[in-house]
């Protein structure tokens, strides 16, 4: 156990760094005061900025203005440690994270309660396991590209047209794709077994990006900057709803959803166990599923909603009417703790970085000591 | 108390009885089948997931192998996802070598006692308040250099079997639900149709004439049939009662009309004369028939009492010795009169029995006159003891044996030619056998043909002193 504590540890940090997005600092908690002589009592731990959750407060406020709400900012790990630390007395009610793995594995160590609501048992049971985990957005993983690039090379619209430009044009591209380092960021590190889940092509388009000597950062933010400063032209793997914002100020870049397979990425809720206020808890996520804040997703916000009814730009609905049966969810199920185990971990990676260098693999032959894992002092 | 009552199955119908001693085991019936079918339900459930944690652990199994000089797995997320059937179970697997080191997994899982001749073996544990199905593979790497044994220890939260079970336990409890209602009725109906001849003997009994005495003629089972048998033997004492009653109330006008018609024909034939000479033969002869009369009146009085089933007066210890000096005091005179020997014979000590004083100053009063009506002149009352026993002997003309038992019977008397009333024996029959006595006759003298006397005993049972 100490081992996996210590490697949870690392993949907090490494996943502070990769998840955030806006790399300024940030307000760190949001306080929504009651106008009410009994204020209801509300704590949140989530992973989504102020921009994107502010609206989605504001509007829960003025429905039950008597619920005095502070909702905490935190990293994703950081938030992943915290609930562990306090699971014997949590202190916060509601728990709202993008690292669907981590999420799901509290959920799955029972510290999640279950939700006994229509609007619980109603949600589409692709987004939700038991009646504790709720996947409340819908976040496409896209591929970006500078408009300039057309001008040069067929624009790629799917993974299959990114291996074949890859492979194709090597020198042009040479240096100029960007991704994740699935080593240095736990996002990466999840789109990369989801990846290699769907296809195995996908080792042939890592081996590609590593011939092309392509870049790799550890946030989304920091792809698109590159992009936008002209230092790179295509980025692979970039999280939609952050890139949706970006693109609508910087018009010099394009969105793209990849047409055979897109990998979508579900910010997942749940009520703690044991939570000092299971009441406000529930109005709470109940709030979140239902049709008014869903609607307020897709419309003032780049999370996408989930609900079924709610149809229009930015939702699970229109989503899949473009792109029919590519759009991939992450499944919310114990595949996921596949993902946090750490040989898999070393495992996936040992790969991932043989194919990036374009060293035999071991499905070639026994392995030499492959290097040790990157570790957080190195970075 | 209530509660001693309400308990006290001799109050409970017939058909409650039967219905409580059928319908008990068959509660208990059930329940025993409930249980085991729920055991059986659970048991099948846990059989069906059971092979889920061995496909599971197999899968993961598979994946070990020895890498960077340790144990090392790829782990397969289908061999997860495997174990989230449709009721979202929780899910954990821990990988743990031959020294039982954990090397990976999401929790650290307790190990089972190895079962023989399998790879896997299966336990119920508790692991932080929840309550889980764990699976523990055992097995061993496979390569050419090395073959470290290891353990994959999978577990899931119940959730699926206990739905599976709940499932397979409501068929099999409606099932034997049905059944037991089916059973049930049949017992009812059972037992209505076993009670019904009862409940015909009931009607025709009920519906009987209640001055009919007839035997009852009625087709029942066995069982019932000899109640019927027993009643009909009752019926027919009833109606034998019944005659010797009528007999009895036919003999008695009969004896009382004759001495009442010689009155009213006395004193009409003693007044047409004028004569005060023969009004006086007339009253005289008056007289001595009223007293006769009165005296046959009383005995019968008596005689009614003493068979009067409701009556049974209270017994109290009674001197024998002297209830018999005292009888024959009283009546010495009147028999000294008429030229009588009357004698007693008792012994020393008082003789004591348990009887009604009254009824036996009665049997002796009616012995003695007996005696003395019916010729004898020697008349001896004795009493003995251990056992006690009263005896009179006389020395009158006698029963013949064949007479005997038929004199005890009201109204028949041994001889024409006496003046008694024919009631005097069948008294004292009856207060002997009120007190359980044995009442005995024969010859005092039997070697005297033409006297040869009687001797009536009463002998006192052992028990009623």
């Amino acid at each position: 156990m100490m081992t996996l504590q210590r490697i949870r540890r690392v993949l907090g940090i490494l996943l502070a760094l990769s998840l955030m997005t806006t790399t300024q600092a940030h307000a760190r908690t949001l306080h929504f005061a009651a106008d009410s002589e009994s204020p209801q009592p509300l704590t949140i731990y989530g992973v989504l900025d102020p921009p994107q959750v502010r609206p989605l407060l504001a509007d829960f406020h003025s429905r039950h203005p008597d619920i005095d709400i502070k909702y905490h900012n935190l990293e994703t790990l950081t938030l992943h440690a915290r609930v562990l630390q306090e699971r014997n007395a949590p202190r916060a009610d509601v728990l709202m994270s993008p690292a669907m793995p981590w999420q799901y594995e509290l959920a799955n160590e029972g510290l999640s309660a279950p939700l006994e609501s229509s609007a619980a048992a109603a949600w589409p049971s692709w987004a939700r396991w038991r009646q504790e985990l709720f996947g409340f957005t819908f976040e496409p993983i896209v591929m970006v590209y500078r408009r300039d690039l057309a001008q040069r090379l067929p624009p790629p619209a799917s993974h299959a047209d990114l291996l074949n430009l890859l492979q194709q044009h090597a020198d042009t591209l040479d240096r100029r794709v960007v991704t994740y380092d699935p080593r240095r960021s736990g996002a990466g590190y999840t789109y990369a077994i989801e990846d290699a889940r769907i296809s195995a092509r996908y080792w042939d388009l890592v081996e590609a990006l590593g011939e092309s000597h392509s870049a790799l950062e550890t946030t989304t933010g920091a792809m698109l900057e590159g992009l936008s400063e002209g230092r790179y032209w295509i980025g692979y793997n970039l999280i939609g709803s952050y890139v949706q914002d970006y693109v609508a100020a910087h018009p010099e870049l394009v969105m793209v959803v990849p047409q055979d397979y897109a990998l979508v990425l579900q910010r997942l809720v749940m009520v703690s166990r044991n939570a000092p206020h299971p009441a406000t808890a529930q109005r709470f996520v109940d709030y979140l599923l239902s049709a008014p804040a869903q609607r307020l997703l897709a419309s003032r916000t780049t999370l996408g909603a989930v609900h079924p009814d709610i149809e229009g730009d930015g939702t699970a609905a229109d989503l899949r009417n473009r792109l029919g049966d590519a759009i991939r969810p992450v499944q919310i199920g114990p595949g996921l703790l596949a993902t946090m185990d750490t040989l898999k971990r070393q495992t996936l990676l040992e790969q991932w970085q043989q194919a990036f260098d374009n060293r035999p693999t071991h499905a070639d032959g026994p392995l030499a000591d492959p290097s040790p894992l990157p570790d957080a002092s190195t970075e | 108390m209530i509660l001693s009552r309400r308990w006290r199955l001799s109050h409970l119908s017939l058909y409650r009885r039967l219905m409580i001693w059928l319908l008990c085991p068959l509660a208990l019936l059930v329940a025993i089948m409930l249980l085991q079918a729920w055991l059986a339900s659970r048991e099948a459930s846990d059989r069906a997931f059971d092979r889920l944690l061995d496909a599971a652990s197999l899968s993961i199994a598979e994946q070990v192998r020895w890498q960077q000089s340790r144990l090392w797995m790829d782990l397969p997320p289908s061999a997860l996802e495997m174990l989230a059937t449709d009721a979202e179970e929780r899910v954990f697997y821990a990988l743990y070598d031959a020294q039982g080191h954990f090397v990976t997994g999401n929790r650290s899982l307790p190990s089972l006692p190895a079962v023989a001749n399998d790879q896997m073996s299966y336990g119920d544990v508790m692991s932080h308040g929840m309550s889980l199905r764990l699976g523990v593979r055992r097995s061993r790497l496979e390569g050419w250099d090395r073959s470290d044994r290891f353990e994959v220890r999978v577990a899931q939260t119940r959730e699926g079997r206990q739905a599976l079970a709940n499932q397979l336990f409501l068929a099999s409890f409606i099932n034997i639900v049905i059944i037991a209602g089916l059973a049930m009725v049949v017992v009812l109906l059972s037992a209505r149709f076993a009670l019904e001849p009862l409940t015909r003997l009931r009607r025709a009994i009920r519906q009987r004439n209640p001055r009919t005495l007839a035997p009852l003629e009625l087709a029942l089972p066995r069982e019932l049939a000899e109640l019927r048998q027993a009643l009909n033997e009752l019926l027919a004492r009833m109606r034998r009662v019944r005659a010797n009653q009528e007999r009895f109330i036919g003999d008695a006008s009969h004896q009382l009309r004759t001495p009442l018609a010689g009155l009213s024909a006395r004193a009409e034939l003693a007044l047409r004369q004028t004569d005060p000479a023969i009004w006086r033969a007339g009253l005289v002869t008056l007289h001595g028939t009223a007293t006769k009369t009165a005296r046959l009146a009383g005995q019968l009085l008596s005689l009614t009492r003493l068979n009067n089933p409701e009556a049974t007066p209270a017994k109290h210890p009674v001197n024998l010795a002297a209830l018999a000096q005292r009888c024959v005091r009283e009546s010495f005179s009147r028999h000294h009169r008429r030229g009588v020997d009357l004698g007693v014979e008792i012994p020393d000590r008082p003789v004591m029995v348990s009887a009604t004083e009254w009824q036996l100053e009665e049997a002796l009063n009616n012995l003695i006159e007996n005696a003395s009506l019916y010729g004898a002149d020697q008349i001896t009352v004795q009493v003995i003891d251990a056992p006690a026993r009263l005896t009179v002997v006389d020395n009158g003309p006698g029963i013949p044996e064949s007479q005997r038992l038929l004199v005890l019977r009201p109204f028949h008397r041994g001889q024409e030619a006496g003046d008694g009333s024919g009631l005097g024996l069948a008294i004292v029959d009856s207060i002997a056998r009120a007190h359980d006595i044995r009442l005995n006759l024969h010859p005092a003298n039997p070697d005297h043909s033409e006297r040869p006397g009687l001797c009536i005993s009463l002998t006192f049972p052992a028990d009623a002193r």
